[in-house]
């Protein structure tokens, strides 16, 4: 079975990028025209991939609450099942699909709402941990005070960036203005730079190692 | 000494009073507008400056990624921007790449209503339906519009559609805005737009994604916006009021119990309280 899980779907990735490549580096027609075929199937490989995606998450949450039966999985596993065939229904049955009045109502009160919460919420967590963060001292078990130089800088460059977009501080805090956009444009862009050629040699070394069928990761999940 | 869990509760304490009082900070400025002036940053007037400076009657792309959870965050710079492209009467092909676009888009055009411009659908503006493209379908859009989508979001045939007849790749496109909340996504328009056919770009994100857009502006990306501040900062450059005030004056006192807690965390030790 080793053929089907790993050799084809790695064959198949190889000549993908290969045509891909060449298409890039040479001038045949032929392999610009095997691109464009190629991007066109991107759609569909997409949309199949949000239809398995579906199914892998209602067999995880299905695989979750029978390993451990309780009422919280079981909430787990039928709410979102609930949701979807109420979405889903709404969207084919009622006239109008999507743009119907009843699936405007769904997606703008439930769908949307329930969305930003989960958002805002998320303000509440990244306030307490940057808090916690930025903590430039903290004791050791000893209970001598240690100097933290990482969350000095993080504090700098996070705290000058923030106040840099409130209106209060741009109008009280002379400066701040132009310090914030400096933190965003010289050092913010000299690390950002520097992360992205590292992330592109990287990617280079993954698709060589991908197109030599060396790369496990992109067949194999472990 | 308090045990474990005392100093959870402790801790769980302080934290539920800080988030209260910002809470409380944001909703002050919405009952009691403070009004404060916005100062414009070199990224916004950049974005503006592309919509502006494009001749009247210019094709501009919108691959619309938007989400509804983060509307909060972002509806200031879209309405701004929808009401820039009208002012400067530019034509728009919306193409929607997020599953929530096309309801959000549609949502706006009911605010901002195009046809109030003395724009026509088909004509002068047109929505294309939602389709998961990622970075290898934006490499598809520009090589050839019609292998991605062949009708619009009503199910027109695009040759069917005035606005698309000589449309159907990047080299109908006079200015690509592309709006992302997916952070490291700008890459996408980097490598499929500018550097293959060195398309002016222009984008919209998320606050947080603002320090990951920087690296590319002003040479790959001539101006982008981050955060609802930029979007309020797009409504004054641009003459166009909206939501954006009033979420800047709610973060003006939100935020500072948040800084009160830092400084108290970075005292704490010195004054010898418990960690």
């Amino acid at each position: 079975m080793a053929i089907f899980k790993r050799e084809i779907p790695t064959a198949v990735l190889s000549f993908v990028g290969v045509v891909v490549l060449l298409a890039f580096f040479t001038t045949l027609d032929i392999f610009e025209t095997l691109n464009g075929v190629f991007t066109s199937w991107i759609p569909v490989v997409s949309a199949a991939s949000v239809g398995l995606g579906l199914i892998y998450m209602i067999y995880a949450q299905y695989m979750n609450y029978q390993r451990n039966k309780n009422l919280n999985n079981l909430i787990y596993l039928v709410v979102p099942l609930v949701f979807f065939v109420i979405f889903f229904g709404t969207a084919l049955v009622v006239p109008g699909n999507i743009s119907s009045d009843a699936y405007q109502w769904l997606y703008f009160h439930i769908y949307q709402n329930v969305g930003g919460v989960i958002y805002a919420v998320m303000f509440f967590t990244l306030a307490s941990s940057a808090i916690r963060t930025m903590r430039l001292v903290t004791k050791d078990p000893s209970g001598a005070l240690q100097f933290r130089l990482e969350a000095a800088a993080l504090m700098f460059g996070g705290l000058i960036y923030t106040l840099r977009q409130i209106p209060l501080f741009q109008v009280y805090l002379p400066g701040i203005v132009g310090f914030g956009e400096w933190i965003m444009l010289v050092p913010n862009v000299g690390g950002g730079r520097a992360a992205v050629i590292a992330a592109a040699l990287g990617a280079i070394v993954v698709g060589i190692r991908t197109l030599w069928g060396k790369e496990r990761t992109t067949t194999e999940v472990d | 000494m308090a045990t474990a869990k005392e100093r959870l509760a402790k801790t769980t304490r302080f934290y539920q009073i800080i988030w209260a009082l910002c809470l409380i900070g944001m909703f002050i400025p919405l009952i009691y507008p403070l009004g404060l002036p916005v100062v414009l940053s070199e990224p916004v007037k950049d974005y503006y400056k592309q919509i502006a400076d494009l001749p009247e009657g210019s094709v501009i792309a919108v691959s619309f990624g938007a989400s509804a959870s983060l509307l909060d965050e972002q509806e200031a710079q879209f309405l701004a921007t929808w009401k820039t492209i009208f002012d400067y009467g530019h034509k728009v092909i919306w193409y929607c790449t997020t599953e929530d676009s096309p309801i959000v888009i549609r949502n706006e055009l009911e605010v901002v209503k195009p046809e109030s411009y003395g724009y026509t659908y088909g004509e002068d503006y047109v929505i294309l339906p939602y389709s998961p493209l990622g970075e290898a379908g934006e490499t598809a859009f520009a090589l050839n519009i019609r292998s991605i989508y062949t009708t619009d979001i009503d199910g027109t045939s695009l040759d069917a559609i005035p606005l698309m007849q000589d449309i159907n790749d990047q080299s109908g496109i006079d200015l690509l805005i592309f709006e992302y909340t997916a952070c490291t996504s700008i890459e996408w328009v980097v490598r499929q737009w500018v550097v293959p056919y060195n398309k002016p770009v222009i984008a919209t994100t998320l606050g947080c994604c603002g320090p990951m857009a920087a690296p590319y502006y002003p040479t790959q990306v001539q101006g982008f916006l981050s955060g609802s501040g930029a979007g309020t900062e797009l409504e004054v450059v641009s003459g166009n009021p909206g939501p954006g005030a009033a979420m800047g004056d709610a973060k003006n006192l939100g935020i500072l119990p948040f800084l009160v807690a830092v400084l108290w965390m970075n005292v704490k030790p010195f004054i010898g309280k418990e960690e």
